[in-house]
């Protein structure tokens, strides 16, 4: 099920994707467009391999030997399975959130410039400008403006996930990757963090992985459903959830599954 | 609903909201019944019990829109069941109003019966486009119970005969009046008592669209009807 997003533009593009953890194959043949600008969301039960999709977006899997895909997927047009391909590079273009915000042990200015460091060279008025322009982005910039020097490790669990966030916007990337990003969080946090994805799609596209199937229907446009390696269906979220076209995704969502 | 959900407790709810909507149907599809009895026989008293009961349709409503919002703030349900659980909200209104039109027709006939109108007025019509109403209300109360589409649509098309006869009372009531103008006050009463049996088809039949709202996903209201029958029968 292939959802026609042909009046769009695509950031990312996958054809004929499978995935393989050693011998076991994760992925299997999948085919979908993740559109600019947008949200999309994966929903499906544990072990369907939303999260391995959306870790092939950035190669993430490339840190653990044994893994590998096939097929491609076109960011931009430029399919990022090549192997020549600069992952470094490829990560500062493709952001990735995690479910644990892993602020760095450092002060949360730190946290935001490390990674600009990397892979730009700006006077120290001009990071000043980024930290304040990515805190800004993530929501975060009037709870920690007069704090900056304090350790990253001290904010509270969501306003670390906003640092996070912050840090992945700093480098300025095309796509966010946010695999169950609120899952650690409490309801109010959680809810800036979503209302921070409503945001954020007016410059970045954004993926997000979540076991909240509301989350998925609050906060994104597409609704792609896996099940067993297998993109079962993929349609606009607002279809996904009033009538979905499998069955399998009607059992799913409504908590028939099992 | 076939298949059951990981939550039975989930189950229970919707089904006790669904048998609650049956209930509700049943006391008014009797509401109606006894609304149409009394006016057959003029029977003033019969009209009276049927007022008595309004209030008792009311509470239902209420009672039953309680448990929806319920449901919803509990469950977040999505799909057939987020569907099920807008359709039971819409038809309940429906079901009342239709109690409301029942309450109407008692309430005119203890007026006719009062001023002991003259009452030479032919209303067979009435008395059949009445039992088509009532039959309508069955079936549609009947397709919202099995889900079932094609019995829906079939009930969509009925009405249109309901209104025929509606159509075709009113001419035959003009010249009624016109012959006689001493009956007018009576014939509008009458008329009054028409259009709620018009109405009363018409409640059937939007019960009938959420059936197949439910069942297909597909808002078939203001469709044509041959339209319809396709989305009924896909």
């Amino acid at each position: 099920m292939t959802l026609d997003t042909t009046n769009l533009k695509n950031a990312i593009e996958v054809r004929n994707l499978d995935f393989f953890y050693g011998k076991f194959k994760g992925l299997k043949s999948i085919n979908l467009n993740i559109a600019e600008n947008k949200v999309t969301a994966f929903i499906g039960p544990s072990g369907c391999g939303k999260s391995t999709l959306l870790r092939t977006f950035n190669r993430m899997y490339d840190l653990y030997p044994g893994q590998r895909a096939e097929g491609e997927i076109n960011l931009y047009g430029e399919n990022i399975l090549d192997k020549e391909r600069d992952l470094n590079l490829l990560r500062s273009k493709v952001g990735m959130i995690f479910q644990k915000p892993t602020p760095f042990p450092m002060s949360i200015y730190d946290n935001i410039a490390f990674g600009v460091k990397l892979y730009e060279n700006l006077n120290k008025a001009d990071m000043d400008e980024r930290v304040e322009w990515a805190l800004n982005k993530a929501a975060l910039w009037n709870e920690v403006k007069e704090k900056l020097n304090q350790s990253g490790l001290s904010l509270s669990g969501g306003q670390q996930q906003r640092l996070c966030i912050a840090r992945g916007v700093a480098v300025k990337p095309s796509v966010l990757l946010l695999d169950e990003p609120t899952s650690a969080l409490d309801p109010i946090s959680t809810g800036k963090v979503e209302e921070l994805v409503h945001e954020l799609k007016n410059d970045y596209t954004v993926a997000i992985v979540t076991h909240n199937m509301q989350q998925a229907a609050r906060v994104s446009d597409f609704t792609a459903f896996m099940y067993l390696g297998e993109l079962i269906e993929f349609n606009e979220t607002k279809q996904i959830f009033l009538k979905p076209d499998r069955k399998e995704t009607e059992d799913y969502i409504t908590g028939r599954f099992g | 609903m076939t298949e059951k959900h990981l939550s039975s407790q989930f189950d229970a709810d919707l089904n006790t909201i669904n048998a609650h909507l049956l209930e509700m149907g049943g006391l008014v599809e009797a509401q109606v019944a006894n609304a149409m009895k009394a006016f057959s026989t003029m029977d003033a008293e019969l009209a009276s019990e049927v007022l008595a009961k309004e209030k008792t349709v009311n509470d239902f409503e209420i009672n039953i829109d309680k448990e929806c919002a319920e449901i919803l703030a509990r469950r977040q349900p999505t799909a057939k069941d987020l569907r099920l659980v807008l359709a039971i909200a819409k038809a309940i209104s429906n079901l009342e109003r239709v109690g409301d039109e029942a309450d109407h027709i008692a309430a005119r006939i203890k007026k006719i019966v009062e001023v002991n109108a003259p009452y030479q007025i032919n209303v067979a019509e009435i008395r059949i486009a009445g039992q088509m109403a009532l039959g309508l209300l069955r079936r549609s109360l009947d397709a919202f119970a099995r889900m079932d589409s094609k019995a829906a649509a079939t009930i969509v098309a009925d009405d249109l005969e309901i209104d025929n006869e509606f159509r075709g009372f009113v001419r035959k009531l003009n010249s009624y009046m016109s012959e006689d103008p001493r009956i007018i006050s009576t014939a509008l009463e009458i008329l009054f008592i028409a259009k709620a049996v018009e109405r009363i088809g018409d409640h059937a039949k939007n019960i009938s669209e959420f059936v197949i709202y439910v069942d297909k996903g597909m808002d078939v209201r203001h469709l044509p009807h041959d339209q319809l029958i396709q989305e009924a029968n896909k």
